[in-house]
């Protein structure tokens, strides 16, 4: 009992918190993968930059809250002009030259980010301090309020895709966007449109996070991994599937590290991944037959 | 074998023969264009996959890692023989990538790239925090292989001949492949799987064939590093390494075996240049890349035909 308390319930706790935010994360990436078949190597870039944007808002304004509506906003912005430059004219070629353009803007904005803030492992303090009682233990603030609003805007994305209009546009395209364009939609701004939101998402992601984990200009690349790995578990372009992916990622993490040093958890979660992949490609949701 | 056979290319290698001769190349110069071959010659390995079976693999940076693995572990045991380094890495990344490629090659697409980068991945984890091969240190200070009896490739200018010398055999033995029959029916796999297997073709043997003949050429390539490097360490099989790999092929052009060459040595001295200058050149690299994705698909080689020169010999 004593042993629930104490170690497995803050162990799944964490996994919680850290599956919710993984979840923004993956969601992000296939979207964008549905819509554009690109697997977005840059994601973990903007996961990365939203962090940063983070440390400049609060560096300025002394406010968690103000860098949380400000942070997003602006790596959105800079998904969107990354979107029109870049990836536009990608749009009839084939989506290999996609993945191989976000590997190099991924590069550029990682050594941006170093550039600009610099190598070191830097912090966002806490909004809020202090722990609660909680089942008979104690559990950070924070952690709880970062479980809390990534749930909510994993709902919030739940509404949007389901109940309003541009919500289901993204998914129409996402489905057929040669039939959504013959219907008088102008497309490519629903893709970039999409592509901002992608980003801010992860920009959000990152910025929750912060308070939690280091900040560094390398903090996506080990991101992104997993982010992938969630995707494909959950079925690339399956948005339920990728949240549901999110959590059976976070809590066999946060679970496995009980029993095993870190970098065995890390190989048995890609041992996972390659099972997954040779027997069932598709993954938990995923339509079959998608570029397999 | 005619169709193999290249005038230009003996006279290009020849030219590198001679380029130790030129006045200005100091022990750092044929360093670098040590390392301008070496990653050409691996470039042009993955070329194989990228450009004729349209495989892009995002884990070659473990086959590389590993062949400076086997060959360093065994260089630290004080076994200095060439021979055995290269004899133990083509085992070793022979093991390795019979298993990947068995694997990988039976899924397509985005699955297959990603099938290569986990792997690699747990490739990497193992030897980042195996104490046994020096952890995140990796294994360093080790002596210089020793070709035949005390012979040792210990000085730039050896190591300069000893991949001008791989870079040759490998050139010509990617050149016979591609315009074998071996190599068309990989052509044909890239362009339409489907009916090169109605056609009554193995696939995935064919698949796993070249994806072995790369991962092979990519250790050799491997094997040869710590000769000059005197080290090897995880660093050299983390997965943007591998994506490094495919920038060089994409910079050179895909499916031209050559291109990849240049592309390799193109990448390799442009960092060199770029980091002498100032230290956002990664910044220089992506932005080089996203211009060649963007406006010339066809790489460097592409140029020539813009020019209006004469069509590069590309796939059969």
């Amino acid at each position: 009992m004593d042993y629930l308390v104490a170690v497995l319930l803050p162990q799944l706790l964490h996994g919680l918190v850290f599956g919710a935010a993984l979840g923004l994360l993956a969601l992000g990436l296939t979207v964008i993968f549905g819509l554009l078949g690109v697997m977005n190597f840059a994601h973990g870039e903007l996961y990365m930059l939203g962090a940063y944007a983070g440390i400049t808002v609060v560096g300025v304004t002394h406010s968690f809250w103000a860098a949380l509506l400000v942070g997003p906003l602006a790596v959105g912005a800079i998904g969107a002009l990354t979107e029109v430059t870049t990836l536009r004219p990608l749009y009839r070629r084939e989506p290999l030259y996609g993945l191989i353009l976000t590997f190099g803007l991924a590069l550029v904005f990682r050594e941006g980010a170093r550039q600009i803030w610099g190598g070191d492992m830097r912090r966002i303090v806490p909004p809020f301090t202090g722990s609660t009682p909680l089942l008979g233990m104690t559990y950070p603030n924070y952690r709880l309020f970062l479980l809390a609003a990534s749930s909510v805007l994993l709902l919030a994305i739940w509404l949007f895709f389901t109940q309003t209009r541009a919500g289901i546009l993204v998914r129409a395209a996402v489905q057929d966007a040669e039939m959504l364009d013959g219907l008088g939609v102008n497309v490519p701004r629903v893709f970039t449109l999409t592509f901002a939101g992608s980003a801010a998402l992860a920009a959000l992601a990152g910025l929750l996070l912060a308070p939690v984990f280091t900040v560094y200009p390398q903090m996506g690349v080990e991101m992104i991994l997993l982010a992938f790995i969630v995707v494909i578990l959950g079925g690339m372009g399956s948005m339920g599937g990728s949240v549901v992916a999110a959590f059976v990622i976070g809590l066999a993490q946060s679970l496995l590290t009980l029993w095993m040093n870190p970098q065995r958890v890390a190989i048995a979660i890609f041992a996972i991944m390659i099972v997954v992949l040779i027997v069932r490609p598709r993954g938990f949701f995923g339509r079959e037959g998608v570029l397999e | 074998m005619s169709r193999a056979f290249s005038w230009r290319a003996v006279l290009v290698w020849a030219l590198l023969a001679a380029l130790p001769a030129l006045p200005f190349m100091s022990k750092f110069y044929l360093l670098l264009a040590f390392d301008a071959l070496l990653f050409g010659t691996i470039a042009m390995a993955l070329d194989l996959l990228m450009g004729y079976t349209g495989l892009v693999s995002f884990g070659h940076a473990a086959f590389f890692g590993l062949g400076a693995y086997a060959s360093a572990a065994l260089l630290e045991r004080g076994i200095l023989s060439f021979w055995a380094c290269l004899l133990f890495a083509l085992l070793v990344v022979g093991l390795y990538a019979l298993v990947v490629s068995f694997f990988s090659t039976a899924r397509r697409g985005i699955y297959f790239a990603l099938l290569t980068l986990i792997f690699a991945e747990v490739v990497y984890t193992f030897f980042r925090y195996t104490q046994t091969f020096g952890g995140s240190d990796g294994i360093q200070g080790v002596a210089a292989p020793r070709l035949v009896g005390d012979f040792a490739i210990d000085t730039p200018l050896r190591n300069y001949y000893l991949v001008l010398v791989y870079l040759g055999l490998a050139y010509l033995a990617c050149r016979v492949l591609v315009t074998s029959h071996f190599g068309r029916v990989l052509v044909a796999i890239r362009e339409n799987e489907d009916r090169a297997r109605f056609l009554g073709y193995n696939v995935q043997r064919y698949k796993m064939a070249v994806c072995m003949i790369s991962a092979l050429l990519t250790g050799v390539g491997g094997a040869l590093y710590p000769g000059r490097s005197a080290f090897a360490t995880p660093d050299l099989m983390l997965w943007t390494v591998s994506g490094e790999f495919i920038i060089m092929v994409m910079i050179g052009g895909l499916g031209t075996l050559a291109g990849p060459v240049v592309g390799g040595a193109f990448f390799v001295l442009l960092q060199e240049k770029v980091s002498s200058y100032v230290d956002w050149y990664f910044i220089v690299i992506g932005l080089v890349l996203i211009f060649i994705v963007l406006f010339m698909p066809k790489g460097l080689l592409g140029i020539r035909e813009l020019l209006g020169g004469r069509r590069w010999r590309t796939t059969a």
